[in-house]
């Protein structure tokens, strides 16, 4: 009697927690990203880029912006339990080959098409071919960005006589921060190094690359050598509170810092409060060229998303190219497709935009992209490379010797993996440092 | 009855009284039913998380036993740096936030004027987060901070110091124990006021009628009493010291890691949630060590008799 009683409520319970999965799918999206994750863009996500969408199509969207690792996870389990509840997500395109070897993505070739089918949009072929991993379309090409060089006016004045700043050198920034140095007596030069800062970027997309040619392969080659004696000297005219610095824009706004590097996006709110303050200089030039990082944002549909029609929609208004110029101007990633492209920007944004393409056009650029196929490894990849840094410039270990013991974790990283060198390395597979 | 009558349970003894047995029926669930929710609570939000980052550990994707984690956790670029710091900071924050707090809520105890008042204003810390109070540190001690803002406004100094630097880790440790100080001696307080109120006033005024002054009354009627919750409030902060990680990121990065920042940056840095088991098991170690230790330390009188 009881238990009877007892299993009916239980079925009564089942059945109105099933009750709204019966019905018609909810008019709501859960869009899971690890780029625009910083309170202020999550801000500006959900109340201007999200709310045109809102209001379009009577469809809400719950953003959720999160760091790799959690939001890893969470596609990751999703797909392993065979249930979803995210429509839509965008990351980095280096996580992409993780998610797609895991089985957590639809193939988006089709959406693609479609897409493409509207004839209002030309994807950048490059990013498109991106996208492509593992024998599908594992994302739409969403945004873009890159890392370079923002100065206050007051320090070009220090600038290295009769050089071009727009075509710097690494020694021309040594040398800039040592001309300020000494006429001020203080250290005006910023890197985002704190644990949330960017700072693993700038060492093994521009200055490895710069310096040996390479990110992985001439990892402790004597270039490497010299490239990291010469990292030394240029922490010596670092503002030592460097180590603190997650955005550049707060120090150069608070003018602790005159000249820094960081993503675009990093940069970009203190051009805006203070357009005519600030220049936007190309990152600088080493022995090998001038290389950049081109970062590329996807946008995928989890295997399990509850809702795919909504999450294409979703994506269709998110690459349309006003959308991309809203993004653009929203929070300085610059757009996938070509007819956005062409959209003149003002104020900040203009001075950041001049300073991408100078960046991009040199005649010495060397493009450098995100390593790849390190699967559930990715995580490491950066760390080694900072973890470098803190030994060599921090702590003022022997140079070769450290080089020497990180080179052997590369090595077993990308053994254990069978990963592709990222270029501009050569493309072997396992990459390992010579 | 064979045996003798203080050897038999509370329950025996009802039964010896019949009519009473409805009543220890109903009387014996409720602490085990009142219990029931912390119970489920803490087994699912404590014991199996628990149990589940032990098995992250030590245990590797093949799910065999394995030490390699622990191996990675002590050949890590910051594990002795990790080790160090946890440790020194505790053994400087506490002793200060013990004493200052052990002041503080002797001078609320004497209940002067406005007492109640101040006893509000310095517990205002702990509604504070630890990640806000760096935050607040933080911003008093920049290049462009409250403190520098404060120097120049005097005179003191020609231009703006730069206080959070790597090459001075002493001021680094200074930063950092300052906020320490500053956002959780409260907590140590706030027990010490409570253990303090349960002392009876007769103790006191038997001191007194035996001319025991100020000092001997502290030294051999108020510590000695105190001791049992001062034990309490030094398990808490060790083990909340142990945890410590909002505020040293806030204020030195990773320029002083700490055991916890270390677990936390596994997770999210290195996306190795192995290693970072690896040291919240270490953390836990360190503080079921620390607690053991102090339980021993500091054990009141009847304790030492009864073992």
């Amino acid at each position: 009697m009881r238990v009877s009683r007892l299993a009916s409520l239980f079925v009564l319970v089942v059945l109105a927690g099933a009750v709204p999965v019966a019905s018609a799918p909810a008019p709501e999206l859960t869009f899971t990203s690890t780029q625009l994750n910083p309170v202020h863009e999550q801000e500006w996500a959900r109340t201007t880029l999200l709310k045109g969408f809102e209001d379009e199509t009577g469809i809400r969207v719950r953003f959720i912006g999160d760091l790799a690792g959690p939001y890893i996870d969470r596609l990751v389990a999703e797909a392993r339990a065979g249930r979803g509840t995210v429509d839509v997500t965008g990351t980095l395109h280096g996580d992409f080959p993780l998610l797609v070897a895991e089985g957590a993505l639809r193939d988006v070739a089709d959406v693609l098409r479609q897409l493409e089918g509207r004839r209002d949009r030309t994807f950048i072929p490059d990013l498109v071919k991106a996208g492509q991993i593992g024998g599908m379309q594992a994302f739409i090409p969403w945004m873009q960005a890159t890392y370079l060089i923002a100065a206050h006016k007051r320090a070009l004045p220090y600038f290295p006589a009769g050089r071009n700043p727009q075509a710097m050198t690494y020694e021309d920034l040594l040398q800039w921060g040592e001309n300020i140095r000494q006429a001020t007596g203080e250290r005006r030069l910023g890197f985002p190094a704190a644990p949330g800062g960017l700072y693993g970027r700038f060492l093994h997309g521009y200055i490895y690359p710069a310096y040996t040619g390479a990110q992985v392969k001439k990892f402790k080659s004597p270039e490497a050598v010299q490239m990291w004696q010469y990292l030394r000297r240029l922490w010596g005219v670092t503002h030592p509170s460097s180590f603190l610095y997650t955005f550049m824009h707060e120090p150069l706004l608070r003018g602790e810092v005159w000249v820094a590097w960081d993503h675009t996006a990093r940069l970009l709110p203190a051009l805006r409060e203070r357009p005519d303050d600030f220049v936007v200089l190309p990152s600088p030039a080493g022995p090998r060229g001038r290389s950049f990082l081109a970062v590329i944002a996807g946008l995928g549909i989890p295997r399990h998303s509850p809702n795919p029609e909504g999450a294409a929609r979703l994506i269709e208004y998110l690459t349309r190219p006003r959308t991309q110029v809203l993004t653009l101007q929203g929070v300085a990633f610059f757009p996938t497709v070509r007819e956005a492209a062409g959209a003149v920007p003002t104020g900040g944004l203009k001075v950041m935009a001049d300073g991408v393409a100078a960046q991009a056009t040199a005649r010495d650029a060397r493009t450098a992209l995100l390593p790849i196929g390190l699967g559930a490894r990715s995580g490491e990849f950066v760390p080694l490379y900072v973890d470098t840094f803190t030994q060599i410039a921090v702590q003022g270990k022997k140079i070769e010797e450290v080089l020497a013991a990180q080179a052997r974790r590369l090595e077993e990283l990308y053994r254990a993996m069978n990963a592709i060198c990222p270029p501009p390395d050569p493309p072997e597979r396992p990459c390992r440092p010579e | 009855m064979a045996f003798p009558r203080q050897a038999m349970t509370i329950a025996e003894r009802r039964l010896e009284r019949p009519g009473l047995q409805f009543v220890r029926l109903r009387i014996d669930w409720l602490p085990y039913l009142l219990l029931l929710p912390t119970v489920i609570f803490l087994s699912a939000f404590f014991v199996y998380p628990m149990l589940q980052a032990l098995a992250l550990s030590v245990r590797g994707p093949d799910g065999a036993l394995t030490w390699r984690y622990f191996q990675a956790m002590v050949g890590d670029t910051y594990f002795i740096g990790a080790i160090r710091n946890s440790l020194l900071l505790t053994a400087i924050v506490i002793p200060l936030q013990v004493t200052l707090a052990l002041t503080i809520a002797l001078l609320v105890h004497s209940r002067f004027r406005g007492h109640t008042t101040f006893l509000y204003v310095a517990a205002i810390p702990l509604g504070i987060s630890d990640l806000a109070a760096g935050l607040v540190w933080l911003s008093i001690f920049t290049e462009r901070g409250y403190l520098n803002m404060l120097l120049q406004g005097l005179h003191l100094v020609p231009r703006p110091l730069t206080f959070l630097t790597f090459e001075r880790p002493l001021l680094l440790y200074g930063a950092i124990v300052a906020t320490e100080v500053w956002r959780a001696t409260a907590i140590v307080m706030l027990i010490l006021v409570a253990g303090l109120q349960l002392i009876p006033r007769e103790f006191f005024e038997t001191a007194e009628v035996f001319g025991a002054t100020g000092w001997r009354k502290l030294r051999h009627v108020t510590l000695p009493l105190l001791r049992p919750v001062l034990q309490t409030a030094l398990i808490i902060r060790t083990i909340l010291a142990f945890q410590l990680f909002a505020t040293v990121i806030t204020l030195a990065g990773r320029i002083v890691p700490v055991l916890a920042g270390e677990a936390y940056f596994q997770y999210t840095i290195y996306r190795n949630p192995h290693v970072a088991s690896a040291y919240a098991v270490l953390i836990m170690g360190t503080s079921m060590a620390v607690t053991v230790l102090y339980l021993r330390l500091l054990r009141t009188p009847e304790e030492v008799a009864r073992a």
